[in-house]
């Protein structure tokens, strides 16, 4: 974006304004971040590419709204959170309807584009990121998302059933599943 | 030591969640039992190689990617979409125009009304309803019904030839994502505009063919330099798993059969479509 720096204050203040070239720089310098949290939140290259969109598209409906004080990244932060909540709670919608054992029936890594390690994934597996990663795709997505909610986000476990719209003993039930799982996946990693 | 801590309130101790009745208890416990305490040691050493882990990086080039997807959902006061459309498809069917920045003004359309012909046909075309009689002036101007039948026809033509391809290609010949990068990224602009006139209009099943379409035509498009015979496969596993040929046929045979209804009624603005 030639002659617009994102870092710039006024850069928000010109994209509420309307101005697309400052909205393109917010879209620009955010877009790798917000992609980073939706994966981390649905588990999947597509997912999160479908979370990137819609957050940017919520992000500009609301810009009216938006202090301009506020820290962006923050705010593009709980929209993208919010977005990923949606669309695992959609999910679990239809998926309801098609089998009441809801979002239980397997983990993501079996039912993604991803679930085939390829030669490159194996061979880069040897690092710290691939066998976090590896070990979240173990978890459902119910799981995962409890799961990120209440350890990277720091929600509590009743804040993390609210928003995913279960009851707290069941969000407990799902965070402590996944922390098993990873558990058992990790710990030979985790030596001190 | 009896009555080990279980895991589920280590997690929670972990987390700071345990309840406040069990709390003294659980603290006495870990005080006094090495046991726990390894256990306990154990699970903060995995919780910090998860909180260490770098995340997951977005493809190279995912920004515009993530703005090419966006753009042409954004409302801009002033401009309705049949124009933002218009704008588009002129720009794939007649080429890019000396303007800059995305949108154009109106009186570049002056001497393309095709274009917004082509819009309005794309949007009938979903929605598989009779279009109002375009003006004279539109009529008047080189068969806009033609170009924008080619413009259409050709996607779904093009695309399916190159799915044909992929789908049929040897397994041990990866290269060929490579070959076709450049031919996906074209099809990609394309679908788009398509895709936005298909959601204005409501068509459900389109809108779905066209999302699979861009999906695949994506990962074609930004396929690695390194692509290997796996990721051949997984784009072709994709494409037999989703039906994409077989419903692509389906509705570029839908529009050749309306290409030849209209040349036999010799009425260009005829133009009940397809509903599929």
């Amino acid at each position: 974006m030639k002659g617009m720096d994102e870092r710039d204050p006024s850069v928000v203040a010109k994209a509420r304004d309307g101005d697309r070239d400052a909205f393109k720089a917010l879209v620009e310098l955010h877009s790798r971040y917000i992609y980073s949290l939706a994966h981390r939140m649905t588990g999947n290259a597509q997912d999160a590419e479908d979370v990137v969109q819609e957050a940017w598209l919520k992000a500009h409906k609301q810009l009216s709204r938006f202090e301009a004080r506020a820290d962006v990244r923050t705010w593009l932060h709980r929209i993208t959170v919010n977005c990923s909540i949606d669309l695992i709670r959609a999910r679990r919608h239809r998926e309801d309807a098609h089998d009441p054992a809801d979002l239980e029936q397997g983990p993501l890594s079996e039912r993604g584009a991803e679930a085939q390690p390829t030669p490159e994934r194996v061979a880069a597996s040897v690092e710290i990121s691939d066998r976090v990663n590896e070990a979240l795709g173990l978890l459902t997505a119910l799981e995962r998302a409890a799961f990120t909610l209440r350890h990277v986000e720091g929600m509590s476990i009743e804040e993390v059933g609210a928003k995913l719209g279960m009851k707290t003993s069941a969000t407990k039930h799902s965070i402590f599943r996944a922390v098993k799982k990873m558990r058992v996946a990790l710990e030979p990693y985790a030596q001190s | 030591m009896n009555n080990h801590l279980s895991e589920d309130e280590l997690i929670l101790h972990s987390y700071g969640e345990v309840d406040r009745a069990d709390r003294s208890r659980v603290d006495e416990h870990l005080a006094s039992c090495a046991e726990c305490l390894l256990a306990k040691e154990k699970l903060a050493r995995v919780m910090t190689m998860i909180d260490t882990a770098p995340p997951v990086e977005a493809p190279l080039g995912f920004e515009r990617t993530v703005w090419a997807r966006l753009e042409p959902y954004l409302e801009v006061p002033g401009v309705s979409p049949v124009h933002r459309s218009a704008s588009k498809v002129y720009d794939l069917v007649f080429g890019k125009t000396a303007r800059e920045g995305g949108w154009l003004p109106q009186w570049a359309l002056a001497g393309g009304v095709a274009a917004l012909v082509i819009a309005a046909f794309v949007a009938g075309r979903f929605s598989g309803g009779d279009l109002a009689a375009p003006s004279s002036a539109a009529v008047a101007h080189v068969e806009p019904d033609r170009v924008l039948q080619s413009a259409v026809g050709d996607h779904l033509d093009r695309t399916q030839m190159m799915l044909v391809e992929l789908a049929n290609a040897e397994v041990d010949g990866a290269d060929v994502l490579a070959g076709e990068q450049a031919r996906a990224g074209d099809l990609v602009a394309a679908n788009r505009v398509i895709l936005r006139s298909a959601i204005q209009s409501g068509d459900g099943q389109v809108v779905d063919i066209l999302e699979d379409l861009e999906r695949v035509l994506l990962e074609v498009a930004n396929a690695p330099a390194n692509a290997t015979s796996n990721d051949l496969t997984d784009l072709q596993s994709r494409i037999t798993r989703e039906d994409l040929l077989f419903r692509l046929r389906v509705i570029a045979s839908e529009m050749r059969q309306r290409q030849i209804d209209d040349r036999e009624a010799g009425d260009p603005t005829r133009r009940k479509m397809p509903t599929s």
